[in-house]
């Protein structure tokens, strides 16, 4: 009985003494979106943002190209690539506490480099990279996290 | 009758300390109605007793024993006190829903309490450098706005096409 509270109250400190920020590995969501003002559709699968997005922009029309989860682990640059190749988007994770992961964001168009960003990235919360045009509308790269 | 004497004789000393068993008082007494030595053995120590227990009562009646209680008294002082386990022992055994053992279920509770509500009452509330989301942020070839919504949880960072980007599609 003793032994069986003394292992129950160490399972309890433990959890707490190290919550799940420290296991350094966290799963990100990075979704690839052209937005634009042709037609009035928005994907079914950017229910969760389109009311963000609408509050946001002014577009009518959203369609995700690209819904790529991504484990990263510290220091280990993850990339992605869209638009046939052109754009690549490569993601580090710097650190993380708290509930808060701190990453960098590297979007390059055919080998050069269009934005550097460091950003922390706090759980449930989204971040919006957009504006570089894609045909009739614009492309936006919206990275959320849940940890 | 003399082997009855001797085994008698042994007896009368447990018979005359009221040490000896009922049915040996029985043959004791049963003897010393038949026997005149016996009988009178038994009345010289009841003799023998009585003549020393008067002086000694009387001895005793005067005497008040002052040392017996100071002694007592020195003894109750330097006595070992219990260890802080004995005690907590002792006052837990003193309540009989302690004693059922509830309060080990009751202390794993606390516990839990403590340490769920412990990070909730001593959470920092975050600054706003705390808050922003963007630390920094560079482009060589575009204008750049960074916008933080704290109501709709997002942050956006929204690149402007510069001079030379406009009239190259994307």
């Amino acid at each position: 009985m003793k032994k069986t509270i003394s292992l129950f109250i160490l399972l309890l400190i433990t959890i707490f003494l190290f919550p799940l920020e420290s296991l350094a590995q966290i799963q990100t969501r990075l979704r690839v979106i052209r937005a634009s003002n042709v037609g009035s559709s928005i994907d079914p699968s950017l229910r969760d943002v389109h009311k963000e997005l609408g509050s946001l922009f002014s577009f009518t029309s959203y369609r995700l190209l690209i819904d790529e989860p991504l484990n990263l682990s510290p220091n280990r640059p993850i990339s992605v690539s869209a638009r046939e190749g052109r754009i690549m988007i490569e993601t580090t994770l710097l650190g993380m506490s708290k509930g808060v992961a701190e990453l960098r964001i590297r979007v390059t168009r055919e080998g050069k480099d269009i934005l550097n960003t460091q950003v922390r990235l706090f759980s449930g919360r989204t971040v919006l990279i957009g504006g570089p045009k894609l045909r009739e509308g614009v492309i936006i790269y919206a990275f959320s996290a849940r940890f | 009758m003399k082997n009855s004497c001797s085994s008698v004789s042994r007896l009368l000393d447990r018979y005359f300390d009221h040490e000896a068993t009922k049915k040996e008082r029985i043959f004791v007494e049963r003897h010393l109605t038949r026997c005149s030595d016996c009988q009178e053995r038994l009345n010289l120590m009841e003799g023998l007793r009585a003549s020393l227990r008067k002086p000694v009562e009387e001895a005793l009646e005067k005497e008040t024993f002052p040392w017996v209680w100071e002694k007592i008294e020195r003894e109750i002082r330097l006595g070992k006190r219990p260890s802080w386990r004995e005690s907590l022992r002792s006052w837990l055994d003193m309540t009989p829903l302690l004693r059922r053992k509830v309060w080990i279920p009751a202390v794993v509770t606390a516990v839990i309490f403590i340490l769920v509500t412990a990070p909730i009452l001593f959470k920092k509330s975050p600054s706003y450098l705390e808050r922003s989301v963007v630390e920094y942020v560079e482009s060589q070839t575009y204008n750049v706005m960074v916008y933080e919504s704290e109501k709709a949880k997002v942050t956006v960072i929204w690149l402007f096409e510069g001079p030379d980007e406009e009239s190259s599609p994307s």
